[in-house]
């Protein structure tokens, strides 16, 4: 599944996306952060189809995943 | 005609800085609508903001703010914001824009409109919304400094 990435998460990254295969949000999470160096260290929240999501939950693989730094707006 | 009646795909982003033009076209179209008493405005202005880089504690400032947006999740929290604020207060018309890209200092980045029959409810539902986009929507702000550096912004 595509993961995308915003902010100072893409930069770490170097990338605006990411594809990664999980069946829940924790082994999701888990894969991210060895792939993106300091994600572990940052505060951020995973969105699944738009929504934030704290728990655990399984993941089918269609599902519009984003991990999303701090917000900014304003 | 009352916005909170319509459903249609509302974007927020514009490209680029704020228009002051655009603010007042935003004034303007409103003249027809002769039940609204009181029009309130937020406008964000890009800060030029001190900031003291470490290791090296030499002085540096903002010069720009470059936003990106997760955009589809920020306009599905934007509706739901913008039916609070309608739910809570009896408006007339609610309006937000938030710029996209790079904003230099002294550019304006946020446009709240809110009208009225009477100021307070569209002054509390200004407040409102101004703060609930802050703390809400996944907008992205990465401060450019005047030493070629730069900083996540992140509100409080």
């Amino acid at each position: 599944m595509k993961v995308l990435l915003f902010g100072m998460i893409a930069e770490k990254a170097g990338a605006a996306s990411l594809e990664v295969s999980a069946s829940s949000t924790t082994a999701l999470k888990h894969q991210l952060e060895t792939r993106i160096p300091d994600l572990d260290k940052l505060s951020y929240a995973l969105a699944v189809d738009r929504v934030i999501v704290n728990d655990d939950r399984p993941l089918i693989g269609t599902e519009e995943i984003a991990l999303l730094p701090p917000f900014a707006g304003g | 005609m009352s916005e909170s009646k319509t459903h249609k795909k509302r974007d927020i982003f514009v490209e680029g800085a704020i228009a002051p033009a655009f603010v007042a076209e935003s004034i303007a179209k409103h003249a027809t609508q002769t039940s609204i008493g009181g029009h309130e405005i937020f406008l964000g202005q890009v800060r030029a903001d001190p900031v003291m880089v470490s290791p090296s504690y030499h002085d540096t400032s903002v010069v720009a703010i470059a936003y990106t947006a997760y955009r589809d999740m920020a306009n599905e929290r934007m509706t739901a914001i913008r039916e609070e604020a309608f739910a809570r207060w009896p408006i007339t018309c609610l309006h937000v824009h938030h710029s996209l890209g790079t904003i230099a200092v002294g550019e304006l980045c946020f446009f709240v409109f809110a009208s009225a029959a009477h100021r307070q409810p569209a002054r509390e539902a200004v407040a409102f919304i101004t703060d609930e986009v802050k703390k809400r929507l996944p907008i992205f702000g990465k401060e450019i400094l005047s030493d070629d550096t730069h900083l996540w912004k992140r509100n409080a």
